[in-house]
């Protein structure tokens, strides 16, 4: 049905008036009036539909509710139909499914009476099971006169909305402290004394010391001054980056199956969620179908929308899309959290890069663990991936032996026995220092 | 028909539910059911009655083509043909057949196949339905009325009913026998 911008007579208005004519003539050229009785309905419905024609095309409003939905959640594609004239009898709305969102009505197909439905049940809920960035809409809308003789039709491209469906976050949460970093603001507690809320010892008075540190107590039984002092506190800077040039396995929304990507987005949204939600910093570099793109480290809750929103704009490349080098400054001290399903060697090149500069980096993998049995009907396929594995393995093992922890993700806790031991391993480094 | 609408006819069918669907199986027995009256009321031939129900077919798969109103005509022609009686009462049930072919392909063509009906539109259907069915009623009425009066020939009550047709038609295409510019102004 093509869209039309004005009021049209339909195949039914001409069937009703061609029909219920030409059967009208034979009836009174040939004296018989019982054509004229098969002819009346035709005639009768083409009267009406004549009687009944609209003149003014309606004024028509499409909407949709929410621009920014998490991964299934729904919203509502509502359509306003004013009818000036009051002769539109039906009027049908039909939203075209897109990829990765289910309608309610399941076709995207509503109808109503416009004189006694109204116009407000001219409403399609929407719902999302994948995140990204998604094109709905436009609806094409179709007003019928009395016997669907008159219609009008309209498919404003202009009212198509893009909807950014926000990855529905993993669960995670961090237990273990984390690893050295430079600043020296912030809630956690830095490897170095100075002016923070943790208490760390009682030591002697030094020139420059507050008086407000001094420890009273102390310096009465001892005879001499003595301050409490505190250690530093310090924000922690975290990069994340993704590597979004391939996408394994197979996605099947919010409920079902997820693929290497779907894994990488929600994990790298979960992670930041939970830094960004202890006032730490957090930046994105992300390796996918637009070259590299890079977000600044930031902190707090408006950061946090503007990383998810270009988590959920993420597409894989599928190949190299730009010259497989890192940005040079990624951040001092920031620890590097690289999320990547590791089936190529680039990812594990660029993490044995950054440990290079000096900075802490870990790989968290997130390959599908199901990835062998996704197509049970190709058995070479569930070989093959076995064979592609041992190599992965075999990749793994090196990096770690450079330094370069890997750790597959499952969920919260996920990073915590190994942030632990790059805590360790810091405050180590630190006391050799001192 | 091209190969694309073929396919998009076919979804289109799939996708018919509830009332959707009962409107395509009526778009398919009015028809066959006003064939039934026909071979009631005299002896039909059979080529037509083969065309007619092609004709069904192909309605139900394009509600939104003129294949409706070929299958009209074959319909009107098989009576013209089969049937001599002008009184007899089987013509009120190739009217009602053909009221209610011309409704479900209007429905069909004015409401998606998968959209639900409301209330309110099943009785406005209905009941227009049931008017112009009325309507039919008290024109066989009238022609048995007519019938039973022996009327001459009249040339001047012939043009006369050829032009009331002639401009009942004009009307009815435009919806008003309107002047050049009013209609421009409809545009």
């Amino acid at each position: 049905m093509k869209p039309e911008a004005c009021w049209r007579p339909t195949t039914a208005h001409t069937r009703a008036l061609i029909g219920g004519l030409l059967l009208a003539v034979v009836a009174v050229l040939g004296r018989r009036p019982d054509l004229l009785v098969i002819a009346t309905p035709l005639a009768g419905a083409a009267v009406w539909a004549a009687m009944t024609r609209p003149s003014t095309p309606p004024t028509v409003h499409q909407s949709i509710d929410h621009r920014t939905l998490y991964e299934g959640q729904a919203t509502t594609w509502r359509v306003s139909f004013d009818d000036p004239e009051g002769r539109v009898d039906d009027v049908a709305v039909v939203l075209a499914p897109s990829a990765w969102t289910g309608l309610e009505p399941t076709d995207g197909q509503v109808v109503v009476d416009l004189r006694s439905d109204g116009d407000d049940a001219l409403k399609v809920a929407v719902g999302t099971t994948r995140w990204g960035c998604r094109r709905v809409g436009p609806a094409l809308i179709v007003a019928s006169s009395g016997w669907a003789g008159f219609r009008w039709s309209s498919r404003n491209e202009a009212a198509a909305e893009q909807v950014v469906i926000l990855p529905q976050l993993s669960q995670f949460d961090a237990a273990a402290p984390g690893a050295r970093t430079a600043g020296l603001i912030g809630s956690n507690r830095s490897l170095r004394y100075g002016g923070g809320a943790e208490f760390a010892t009682i030591r002697p008075f030094q020139p420059g010391d507050r008086l407000r540190r001094i420890h009273w107590a102390r310096s009465l039984r001892t005879g001499t001054l003595h301050v409490a002092s505190t250690w530093a506190d310090q924000d922690r800077h975290i990069v994340l980056i993704i590597d979004a040039l391939e996408e394994v396995g197979d996605s099947e929304g919010i409920g079902g199956r997820a693929s290497s990507l779907d894994i990488t987005v929600r994990a790298a949204g979960a992670i930041a969620e939970h830094y960004v939600g202890v006032g730490d910093r957090v930046g994105l570099l992300v390796f996918g179908a637009r070259g590299v793109q890079r977000l600044r480290p930031a902190a707090g809750s408006q950061h946090l929308r503007r990383l998810l929103g270009v988590l959920a704009d993420i597409r894989p490349a599928h190949a190299l899309a730009d010259d497989g080098r890192l940005p040079r400054d990624l951040g001092e001290g920031a620890l590097v959290l690289m999320l990547s399903p590791l089936t190529t060697p680039a990812a594990l090149q660029r993490a044995a890069a950054v440990a290079g500069r000096g900075m802490p980096v870990l790989v968290i993998d997130c390959l599908p663990t199901d990835i062998t049995q996704q197509d049970p009907t190709d058995p070479y396929a569930g070989i093959a991936w076995r064979i592609a594995l041992l190599q992965r393995e075999r990749d793994i093992r090196r990096a770690a032996e450079a330094g370069i922890a890997v750790v597959p993700w499952r969920g919260p806790g996920s990073l915590d026995v190994v942030l632990r031991d790059m805590h360790r391993r810091s405050l180590a480094g630190a006391g050799r220092r001192r | 028909m091209s190969d694309q609408d073929l396919k998009d006819s076919w979804w289109l069918l799939s996708r018919a539910r509830g009332i959707g669907l009962v409107l395509r199986v009526l778009i398919l027995a009015a028809p066959l059911m006003a064939l039934g009256a026909t071979s009631a009321a005299g002896q039909t031939i059979p080529a037509i009655n083969v065309a007619i129900t092609a004709a069904a077919l192909a309605c139900v798969l394009a509600p939104d083509s003129h294949v409706g109103l070929v299958a009209v005509g074959l319909i009107g022609i098989q009576w013209l043909v089969a049937v001599q009686d002008p009184t007899t009462p089987w013509v009120l049930a190739v009217a009602v057949s053909i009221s209610v072919f011309h409704a479900a392909l209007a429905a069909a063509i004015a409401v998606p196949p998968a959209a639900r009906w409301t209330h309110a539109m099943i009785v406005r259907w209905t009941s227009r339905l049931l008017v112009v069915v009325a309507a039919s009623g008290g024109t066989w009425v009238a022609s048995r009325l007519v019938a039973s009066f022996l009327v001459a020939g009249n040339a001047m009550l012939l043009t006369a009913s050829l032009v009331v047709l002639a401009m009942g038609g004009l009307w009815a295409r435009d919806g008003a026998l309107a002047t050049r510019r009013s209609r421009s102004d409809l545009q």
